[in-house]
């Protein structure tokens, strides 16, 4: 082969090569997405479908909502919090990136957290069309979440990890109850963001996964779970929520609180078991039950 | 400053953090070492009354051990200062 030949040849290698390093470091090491495999293997979700007799709505983006409909679908967004006009949301990114910059232990694992980072304010785009679709001025309106889990203090990079698998599971698991929500905008994104989330648990469970792979990491883990624990079954909210009746009889949810938490608790049971973990009581440091 | 507020800077001043004024926008705040400064994490200020105390005393077995705090040691030092038979057996759990 001649000089230039072999030199062009070089230079296609080369370039091939780079094309596959980057499309493989593009997608988080080949790990990202990670609700592929879980879903490869069936529904990891379990059924949250309405199980009781109630009337059918149907509303689209436009269509005149009943004052107590649009109300609790209201209370539901403000809760929901992912929208781009949200300043807190942002900030709770902001933090989200720091953490990467400052504790995760390797490029890698930057570089899935930026692919997170990416997914989580794609969802803050499709709320925010709801949100327009609703009300323009709730659009760019800063609503601090309210609940506590999202302002626990994070340390340590379990503490990260813990926060992912445990918090964004409960997304995950509010967005299938959404797959039959009577808001035809909410219905449409809830396979998108069940999935989307359903991952970022997973990322979280990856990375738990590597800290309890060794005695020192485990113990940490152990260590940190009580406080996540908590916090995340008191997310679904009290069982004796007098809203919930009026939420599924409206098709806004399908399930009550408790139904939905208790779900929530064996699905993560098994995963925390299956990590070596001892599981905290239930009831400890709960403050919504 | 809100109530809050002034109970996450007084439970994280008696472990040796300083809690920064506000690292992102609203509601997250920013964990440095009292000492020298390093960045130690973050919080939010929509905690529940008493919850932060409660936190930083769940956490002084990580300061004890050196798993969580800055790595000049001031929080593993403030540890054993608050309770020094607490602090030793943390560091044989985490050795």
């Amino acid at each position: 082969m001649a000089l230039d030949e072999q030199h062009a040849a070089a230079r296609r290698d080369s370039a091939t090569e780079e094309t596959e390093d980057r499309a493989e470091r593009a997608r988080g090491g080949g790990l990202w997405p990670f609700w592929t495999a879980s879903y490869a293997a069936g529904d990891p979700l379990p059924d949250l479908s309405c199980k009781v007799s109630r009337p059918e709505h149907n509303f689209d983006e436009g269509d005149e909502l009943p004052p107590d409909y649009r109300a609790l679908l209201m209370k539901m967004l403000r809760h929901e919090g992912e929208r781009a006009g949200n300043k807190s949301f942002l900030g709770l990114m902001g933090t989200c990136i720091e953490i990467a910059e400052t504790m995760a232990p390797d490029a890698g694992a930057r570089l899935i957290k930026s692919e997170y980072l990416a997914e989580e304010l794609k969802h803050a785009i499709m709320f925010h069309r709801i949100a327009v679709g609703l009300d323009p001025d709730f659009a760019l309106r800063d609503v601090p979440y309210a609940h506590y889990a999202f302002h626990l203090p994070k340390e340590t990079w379990a503490d990260d990890a813990l926060f992912h698998f445990l918090i964004d599971l409960n997304g995950a698991f509010h967005a299938r109850d959404w797959r039959e929500s009577s808001y035809v905008p909410l219905r449409k994104i809830s396979r998108t963001v069940e999935r989307d989330e359903l991952g970022h648990s997973e990322m979280g469970y990856y990375f738990l996964s590597a800290l309890c792979a060794e005695r020192r990491g485990r113990a940490l883990v152990q260590a940190l779970l009580a406080k996540w624990y908590s916090a995340a079954l008191d997310m679904f909210g009290r069982s004796d929520s007098p809203n919930t009746p009026r939420f599924i009889e409206w098709g806004l949810k399908s399930v009550g609180n408790s139904e939905i938490r208790s779900a929530y608790k064996e699905y993560v049971d098994r995963k925390l078991t299956a990590l070596g973990l001892d599981l905290p009581d239930e009831r400890q440091g709960r403050r919504f039950l | 400053m809100n109530s809050i507020l002034d109970e996450i800077h007084d439970a994280y001043a008696a472990v040796g953090i300083t809690v920064e004024g506000v690292a992102t926008y609203g509601t997250y705040y920013r964990l440095r070492c009292a000492r020298c400064g390093a960045a130690l994490g973050c919080v939010g200020d929509k905690l529940l009354p008493a919850m932060a105390r409660e936190l930083v005393d769940g956490e002084f077995e990580l300061y004890a051990a050196g798993v969580a705090g800055c790595a000049c040691g001031l929080q593993k030092a403030r540890a054993r200062e608050i309770d020094p038979a607490r602090a030793a057996a943390a560091l044989a759990r985490f050795a």
